[in-house]
């Protein structure tokens, strides 16, 4: 199922590869959703764009995630009327959720950076 | 908030299920079209775009579940699915389901029972206001003994100088006759200072408790009832407070009623053995004349908020200090001790309470174990259904899961169960608790109790129901798929590993039990066998009390007690009759009192020998059958007016009188307000006053005349069955005096029976639980070689067709069972040997580790699982090799 019409070996983040990978996956959502009210094809167009196409989030993951979000109070959703006329849940950053992202590229520019640090060391 | 909106979400969820899984739907099917939308304008075909985004999306109705499942929707849907599969299960499986939730409901029932006492009396508040700060306040004699009373002067000082109490209370417990309204009757009434209803924090029902004005000296004639008395003198008449009784000959007025929860009754202290019906006040004189030295009074007390028991303890010994340098006298070498009321009422009562819940705990874990068991078996059985299910994509936990449902909801069936025999053990224990057990009617099924029971069930479920689904979860899923999980497998062998640990565990605490149970039956029976220098058989008893205002002189008491015995001898089947003012074992207070042996050096102040002071009669030591041992008995004259002398017991005589003849010496006793020496002219057997258990201490025999008591307890030796004659010696007195009541009637055999009830009590209940925890493991025995016979016909039918004889395969199952049965015993005994330490204080005349109960115990084990053996070993012999070869 690897896509082969992309020009870069694109990364899949998909839920079940790695505990780690759902935390950067909420990461990645909070971020889309910081820039606009989204619903959950827009996340993920938006995903793949500010990463030129190289993150494809799987939307059998995208959804659970987004809920768990819900619940914990980072994101509100509401129905409303989309572009083409049918009803579309929306998404929307909550305060909390815009703390949650702060934290979350905090920690993920930590993490980066021990791994830089690390690789250089060889 | 997180955890607000999960749960919103879940019950929404799982309320409104189907709007939900259609949110989700609707949700994803827009992100599909979407999607697809976008692959057309990329240049693909429709066909090729709708397959492209479905591929992209992965299956549509996993990611529907998958999204459900976040929504709590998931959870609840499989808990109720497993639930519904489990009850199918059990209802399939009638037989073992009907054996485990009995062997369920035994362990669960009997816990419960338990606990609903332990609750009652050690875990429920006690019904004063902040109970926890209620204190008792005793001294402790320079004998070392505890609990003491103490006198008016020390209580008053102990009132003045301390810094540790909010308020401080005395009291005493007497008896005073109400005449007038209706039939005499003796009446049990607590004394008190006006302080103790305060001091309790309890407030009245009706009318008002005692005030401080009631305490002086003009006022002391007002009296609270009980709800109970109340009750049952006075038809609960709303205008009661107001109105006069008449109480020892004097007016008493009714100022109120207290509430029918209200006692307070301090059991082991108290001279009357009843919980007061009626409060008075307690006349506390001062000045010449007045008792202020004698030591009667019980003292309650309330701490101040931030004092400890300790602290208030440290506080009132300083203090007893004090008074010992000021009234040596009286007061040297004596201490103080203070009690939390908890302690005091059920101190004694919480070891034996604990050790019971921890034996019904143990019978609970044999129950786990047994069904645990049953599980496993049932379990091995099922194998092929499990593999079936993890190939087909059950995860692990799934399964470990659904079997532990299946545990919870046996549990849950068999606390049901266990609740029915709860109830019913629970009115059992009433109706056997011994009388001085406080009182058990309070206990019951309450909420507290309830909570108790679901957490025990669901504990018991997790541990018999965790072992079996690890278990089973780890199954190779080729050897079951290909074996149909009937022969001996290589898991089916860990299984027999795990049955057996079970059923050693089993035995091993079944051991403990029966090691306990056999000392207390031995400690019982040696209690029993007691010399107690009396004989109890055909001995009726009742307590006559003469008002202290009917009679002015001694003599006149003294003439009315000669008279009643007297018209007693001569009723008919009445062999002889006597009289003693305490009965053996009767309980109340045996006050040591000290003496001087005339001719002796004058010992320092609190240093003197000290003696039990009782009076009686002649015809006491015939009619009881207390032996004389030397000299003589009370002469006719010496009983109808005082000629100072006494009789004394065999112990005191040893003690003091080792190398010389006791008879004809003088002993000044300080019962007198003056010294009034009284010579010895006989020595009688010992009798065990106090209790059985101890040796009797010195004891000093007084007749009638000389130290005359408003109170005599006939003691009446019969031909037949004694309580016959009770209502002819009721008429006698009568007719002596219509006013004089008669109470306490009892045959000396129950007052025996009472005394050692608490002992019986504890012995019956100790050995029902090891009674039926030795029957759970037989059947924990059985179930694992009737299970491992089965398991090995076709090995043990290949036995018998190659010539092994019918009795070498049933000793083959018999070793195997025996085996089990002594590595429990080995394990049993050993946790036996440091477990029965902590009997030690129930225990009489044995030691905690007893080779003969030991060695008794571990013969009934294994007869016991030889029975049990016995029934698979037979099955197992019989097996026809035929049949068993071929049966695959």
């Amino acid at each position: 199922m690897m896509p082969t019409d992309s020009r870069y070996e694109e990364i899949y983040v998909a839920k079940n590869k790695a505990e780690l990978l759902q935390g950067t996956l909420d990461m990645l959502i909070l971020k889309a959703l910081s820039l606009g009210e989204l619903h959950g094809y827009g996340i993920i167009q938006r995903i793949r764009q500010l990463s030129d196409e190289m993150l494809n989030v799987e939307q059998g993951s995208l959804y659970p995630a987004l809920y768990r979000i819900e619940q914990k109070g980072w994101v509100s959703a509401r129905w409303d009327v989309h572009d083409t006329g049918r009803e579309a849940k929306f998404y929307k950053l909550t305060r909390a959720g815009r703390k949650q992202l702060e934290t979350e590229e905090a920690g993920w520019d930590r993490l980066v950076l021990a791994i830089a640090k690390v690789r250089q060391a060889t | 908030m997180k955890w607000v909106n999960i749960i919103r979400d879940r019950i929404r969820a799982l309320r409104q299920r189907e709007t939900v899984i259609n949110d989700i739907d609707r949700e994803m099917r827009l992100h599909l079209e979407l999607q697809v939308e976008a692959n057309i304008k990329a240049g693909m075909s429709p066909q090729e775009a709708r397959e492209k985004a479905m591929r992209s999306f992965g299956n549509l109705n996993r990611a529907v579940d998958a999204a459900y499942d976040v929504k709590g929707g998931g959870l609840f849907e499989t808990i109720s699915q497993d639930i519904r599969y489990g009850v199918r299960m059990l209802a399939k499986h009638k037989a073992f389901t009907s054996v485990a939730v009995v062997t369920l409901a035994l362990g669960i029932g009997a816990n419960t029972a338990i606990f609903s006492v332990v609750n009652e009396l050690l875990l429920r508040p006690l019904p004063y206001r902040n109970a926890e700060q209620i204190v008792m306040l005793w001294e402790v004699t320079p004998e070392g003994r505890h609990q003491n009373t103490t006198s008016r002067a020390n209580f008053r000082a102990w009132r003045a100088q301390n810094t540790s109490f909010q308020n401080l209370a005395a009291f005493t417990d007497q008896r005073f006759n109400m005449t007038g309204a209706g039939e005499p009757e003796e009446l049990s009434v607590q004394q008190a200072t006006p302080e103790i209803f305060n001091v309790l924090g309890v407030d009245p029902l009706l009318g008002r408790t005692f005030r401080p004005e009631d305490g002086e000296p003009r006022n002391t004639d007002v009296a609270v009832l009980s709800y109970g008395l109340w009750q049952r003198r006075f038809g609960g008449q709303a205008n009661i407070v107001g109105q006069q009784l008449t109480l020892n000959g004097t007016k008493f007025t009714v100022i109120g009623v207290m509430p029918p929860s209200f006692q307070f009754h301090i059991k082991s202290r108290s001279g009357t053995g009843r919980p007061a019906e009626l409060w008075s006040i307690l006349p506390m004189p001062v000045g010449p004349g007045a008792n202020e030295r004698g030591r009667f009074l019980s003292v309650v007390g309330r701490l101040k908020d931030s004092i400890s028991a300790n602290q208030a303890a440290a506080e009132l010994r300083t203090i007893e200090a004090r008074l010992s340098d000021e009234a040596p006298e009286y007061n040297k070498n004596f201490s103080a001790e203070v009690l939390p009321l908890r302690d005091q009422f059920f101190g004694n009562l919480r070891r034996p309470l604990w050790l019971m819940l921890g034996a019904v705990g143990f019978v609970l874990l044999i129950a786990c174990a047994n069904v645990a068991n049953l599980l496993l078996s049932l379990a091995t059985s099922r194998e092929k259904e499990i593999a079936v299910r993890t190939a087909l994509g059950a995860r692990r936990f799934r399964i470990v899961r659904q079997l532990l449902t299946e545990s919870l909801l046996l549990a849950l069936l068999g606390s049901a169960m266990g609740l029915g025999f709860a109830y019913l053990g629970i009115k059992a224990l009433v109706l056997i608790s011994p009388r001085d057990l406080v009182s058990l009617q309070g206990v019951g099924l309450n909420l507290m109790v309830l909570a108790w029971t679901l957490g025990v069930s669901l504990l018991t479920g997790i541990i018999f129901g965790l072992a079996p689904a690890l278990h089973v979860s780890r199954l190779n899923l080729n050897d079951s798929l290909k074996e149909g999980g009937k022969s001996e497998s290589a898991q089916a062998g860990g299984s027999r590993r795990l049955r057996s640990a079970l059923v050693v565990s089993e035995i091993a605490l079944a051991v403990v039990l029966l090691a306990s149970a056999g000392l207390l039956i031995r400690s019982f029976i040696r209690l029993q066998q007691v010399d107690r220098g009396f004989e109890t058989d055909n001995l009726l008893t009742m307590v006559v009390r003469v008002p202290d205002s009917r009679y002015r002189e001694d003599a006149q008491f003294v003439n009315f007690f000669g008279q009643v015995l007297e018209r007693t001898r001569h009723l008919p089947s009445v062999r002889s009759a006597g009289m003693v003012n305490f009965l053996p074992l009767y309980g109340g207070l045996g006050s040591a009192t000290g003496f001087k042996i005339v001719g002796r050096p004058e010992p320092a102040p609190g240093q003197g020998p000290s003696t039990d002071v009782r009076v009686a009669d002649a015809g006491y030591f015939q009619t009881m059958g207390i032996p004389l041992l030397r000299g003589r008995n009370f002469s006719d004259s010496e009983q109808r007016e005082p000629k100072h002398v006494i009789l004394i017991n065999e112990a005191l005589a040893r003690k003091h009188f080792p190398d010389e003849d006791p008879i004809g010496q003088r002993l000044d006793v300080e019962m007198f307000d003056t010294p009034q020496p009284a010579e010895i002219i006989g020595v009688v057997g010992n009798v065990r006053y106090d209790s059985l258990i101890d040796e009797s201490p010195p004891a000093v025999y007084f007749p009638h005349p000389d130290l005359t008591y408003p109170f005599m307890t006939l003691v009446i030796r019969t031909d037949g069955e004694p309580t016959a004659i009770a209502p002819a010696v009721q008429r006698e007195v009568r007719a002596l005096d219509p006013n004089q009541p008669v109470s306490d009637v009892r045959t000396m055999n129950q007052v025996m029976a009472d005394w050692v009830s608490r002992s019986r009590f504890n012995t019956l209940l100790l050995g029902l639980f090891a009674g039926l925890a030795t029957l759970l493991s037989a059947v924990g025995i059985f179930g694992v070689m009737n299970y491992s016979v089965a398991l090995r016909t076709r090995e043990i039918g290949l036995r018998l067709a190659i010539g092994a004889q019918p009795r070498q395969v049933l000793l083959l199952v018999l070793r195997q069972g025996l085996l089990l049965t002594v590595a429990g015993l080995v394990l049993g005994l050993a946790a036996a040997f440091a477990l029965t330490r902590l009997l030690s204080g129930l225990l009489f005349g044995v030691e905690a580790v007893d080779v003969t109960t030991f060695t008794s115990i571990s013969l009934l084990l294994v007869v016991v699982s030889l029975l049990a053996c016995y029934l698979p070993a037979r099955r197992a012999m019989r097996i026809d090799p035929l049949r068993a070869l071929r049966y695959e």
